[in-house]
């Protein structure tokens, strides 16, 4: 994760803000209580496997943090569109009680709005109106142990029940009705560097959920666990025990030479023996896309760790930087594609894996699983194979690719963010475009000899922001059929948090500097905005309560990046 | 970084202690032992000691357990935490961080401390223990804290003496020379 990872870098960028938010950010983790408060719901919450499986297709509500299972953030319904888009008023707007980081992407169902800050509060608010029902505080364990801020990016929602990662990560399951805490599961011990940020995804009757701390020296891995329960019900290790080496791979995905000394990482795996895996990272820190006709998950995997420092994790380090196919009953491997091995950039696969179908290099339209990656290109696979069927051009400047990190540093772009980061990317299947947003951060790359510090930061060395040097995020629309770049839109700040589509030919996306924009779908022109007041770091999500439909969307800031830091979410509609 | 930024986490520093559990813990059985070389609630008044009194409950719980797992030695430390478990640690983390550091004796030289200042800034210190100093997470608070303690601390990074932080404050000690770390010294006992 790059701090979740990256973290001096992030570190860096986001200390001053950070300072600011500490005092209140520690009162209210000191403080929370395990019980919610407020009132219940005044309806009876239940969303059946059917509704789950139908989310793409239901104009009224938004199930999955990425709108559904294929995680499209491709919202069905046209009621604000490309006509009318420039008259979207704010119908209300939520303020939390925790002004910090705000990277949720909000569910609704039946009118009800569930969303999530920054330490694990969760609540539940009238989606029409802003009213509030109840809110949950989690209170953390004694160790909490997370790289770039204390953020949560949203629940997930099954039956009756909503589900939440923690910072001390645990899984909890609280009755949608009324936020009280049915079961908590202990996933990893945070001592060791792991943690939760990210939304679960819930089908089936289990709960899936990866791990933070590529920069913590963790063993990756994706769980499930039953629903009704919380029980364990099977593990998929991202760093396999055995064969985490892979095939020593020369070039990257695209083709271009790492650079690596593969005969001395030979010899450092013959002298030192593989037993590694146990600290090489592999965090999987987006939720993963499930196919259901063929019963699939589909995820990414972070980098390895340290981040930086190779000599300590020789090979392929499978599976860092890879996206990852298993059997949703049992976890079990079906393949991967790893696009960059022994990675020492912290160029983690981030984004969350979109499903879709595109066309073959014949022109036959196949059913495909997405990836926009760090690097800036968006790769496209077959679902079933994993077989890599394109990459687009780049999204964003690529400069001395690969140059190995030194410990006066090297610089390389793109920088350790991407870029894409954590942000969901979004696709519109009628323009064919996919929607990423992208960041320019120019950055040299430290390298430092470390040995695993116990749970601790591990980065083996620092990522450098280059003083003087320009950043700024690039909007980009590429075409998933052709893999070039349709149309592009450039802000002065770089961008994190993420994209919606809507069937009204519509675009949205927010920057660290409090706008929030539509654009149209098809020609990129920007058709409205509005002021947030504090960063709009998070996805915007679409819902239609009486006929109504809203865009709604997080404006908290980021700590990562250290934009202004806000607690609200704000909720737009026509008038 | 503004100056008022600069006065938040001075008050920030200051205020650390309310921060902590509302109720301050009393002195658990154990930590009878610690105060022979930490002072009375922690306030060390042999400078090559840390103070523990206002340090975060995390960094000296992590700390703790370094020692005792061997990532970090040291010849009177090792054998004292040897038999700890982790609650004991972790009583011992929450006491100690709840208690009021007391004034500093050390005389700062205003002339060292303002250079000292000056380089910490240019080497971005608050990027990782925050304005003030105060900490976060795994990142002690040096606000404040013995001189002496401090400038051992920096040479011992430097020397790859002390390791237990991954290399973090090998690669930015590795920039100061020795002048440097006496300024930065100063500098943090005055905070």
């Amino acid at each position: 994760m790059a701090f979740n990872a990256s973290s001096v870098t992030r570190t860096w960028m986001a200390a001053a803000a950070l300072a600011l938010a500490w005092p209140c950010a520690m009162a209210q983790e000191v403080q929370g209580a395990a019980a919610p408060t407020g009132a219940p719901v005044p309806k009876s919450i239940s969303v059946p496997q059917a509704r789950l499986d139908g989310a793409a297709r239901d104009g009224a509500n938004f199930l999955h943090s990425n709108g559904s299972y294929e995680q499209t953030r491709y919202y069905s319904a046209s009621q604000i569109n490309t006509g009318n888009v420039a008259k979207l008023k704010p119908a209300f707007v939520f303020q939390t009680e925790v002004v910090e980081s705000m990277e949720t992407a909000p569910i609704v169902v039946d009118g009800i709005m569930y969303l999530t800050t920054s330490y694990n509060h969760v609540y539940a608010v009238d989606a029409a109106t802003g009213k509030e029902f109840w809110h949950y505080k989690h209170k953390q364990g004694p160790v909490t142990t997370y790289c770039c801020g204390p953020n949560n990016r949203g629940v997930a929602i099954m039956g009756d029940r909503v589900f939440m990662g923690t910072l001390d990560a645990k899984l909890l399951a609280l009755d949608a009705k009324t936020g009280k805490v049915l079961w908590a599961t202990q996933i990893a011990d945070p001592e060791l560097g792991y943690s939760e940020t990210m939304a679960p995804v819930a089908v089936n009757g289990k709960v899936l959920i990866g791990t933070n701390g590529g920069e913590y020296g963790v063993r990756g891995f994706v769980k499930a666990f039953d629903a009704s329960d919380g029980k364990l019900l099977w593990t998929f290790h991202s760093i396999p025990e055995k064969g985490h080496e892979g095939v020593w791979a020369v070039n990257d995905a695209t083709g271009r030479n790492m650079l690596r000394d593969i005969e001395t990482e030979k010899k450092q795996l013959t002298d030192k023996g593989g037993d590694f895996y146990k600290t090489l990272g592999g965090g999987v820190w987006m939720a993963p896309a499930v196919d259901r006709a063929t019963n699939t998950v589909f995820f990414v995997v972070g980098n390895p760790s340290p981040d930086l420092y190779g000599a300590e994790r020789p090979g392929d380090n499978l599976y860092t930087n890879s996206m990852v196919a298993v059997d949703l009953d049992t976890g079990n491997y079906k393949w991967h594609y790893q696009y960059i091995a022994h990675d020492v950039w912290d160029l983690d696969a981030v984004s969350p894996v979109i499903l879709t179908e595109a066309k073959d290099k014949a022109g036959k339209m196949r059913k495909v699983a997405i990836h926009g990656g760090k690097t800036g290109h968006v790769y496209v696979h077959d679902r079933a194979t994993g077989e890599l069927i394109r990459f687009s051009q780049a999204m964003v400047p690529q400069e001395n690719m690969w140059v190995l990190p030194t410990k006066d540093g090297k610089r390389m772009l793109p920088g350790a963010n991407g870029g894409v980061e954590w942000s969901p990317m979004a696709i519109n299947p009628k323009t064919r475009l996919v929607y990423a947003a992208n960041l320019h951060q120019p950055m040299t790359y430290h390298v430092e000899e470390a040995k695993y510090p116990g749970g601790k930061l591990w980065l083996g060395g620092a990522f450098k922001a280059i003083p003087g040097e320009k950043q700024w995020g690039r909007l980009a629309a590429v075409n998933i059929d052709t893999g070039k770049m349709a149309w592009k839109f450039d802000t002065e700040q770089p961008l994190i948090g993420g994209v919606l589509a809507t069937a009204g030919g519509l675009v949205f996306n927010g920057e660290g500097n409090g706008w929030f924009r539509a654009f149209d779908a098809a020609s990129g022109k920007k058709l409205w905005e509005f002021q947030c007041g504090a960063g709009v770091n998070a996805p915007a999500v679409s819902y239609t309560v009486r006929g109504k439909q809203y865009i709604a969307v997080a404006a908290g800031g980021n700590t990562q990046l250290d934009f202004k830091r806000g607690n609200s979410v704000f909720v737009f509609a026509l008038p | 970084m503004s100056s008022t930024f600069w006065m938040r986490c001075l008050a920030l520093g200051l205020l650390w202690p309310l921060a902590a559990p509302a109720q301050a813990p009393a002195a658990p059985p154990k930590a009878a032992a610690c105060v022979a070389c930490h002072g009375p609630n922690g306030n060390a008044t042999l400078p090559l000691n840390p103070i523990l009194a206002g340090q975060t409950a995390r960094y000296l719980y992590l700390q703790l357990r370094d020692f005792q797992e061997g990532r970090r030695s040291d010849p009177q430390m090792s054998p004292m935490v040897k038999d700890l478990s982790r609650d004991e640690m972790r009583a011992l983390a929450d006491y100690f961080a709840a208690q009021k550091p007391a004034p500093q004796n050390f005389k700062v030289d205003a002339q060292k401390a303002r250079l000292g200042r000056a380089k910490s800034e240019e080497t971005l210190c608050t990027m990782c223990h925050l304005g003030g100093f105060a900490g976060q997470n795994e990142i002690p608070r040096v606000a404040g804290q013995n001189y002496d303690y401090v400038v051992k601390q920096l040479r011992d990074f430097k020397d790859k003496r002390r390791t237990n932080d991954a290399g973090n404050m090998t690669s930015v000690s590795r920039t100061l020379s020795d002048t440097d770390i006496e300024n930065i010294g100063h500098f943090l006992a005055g905070l």
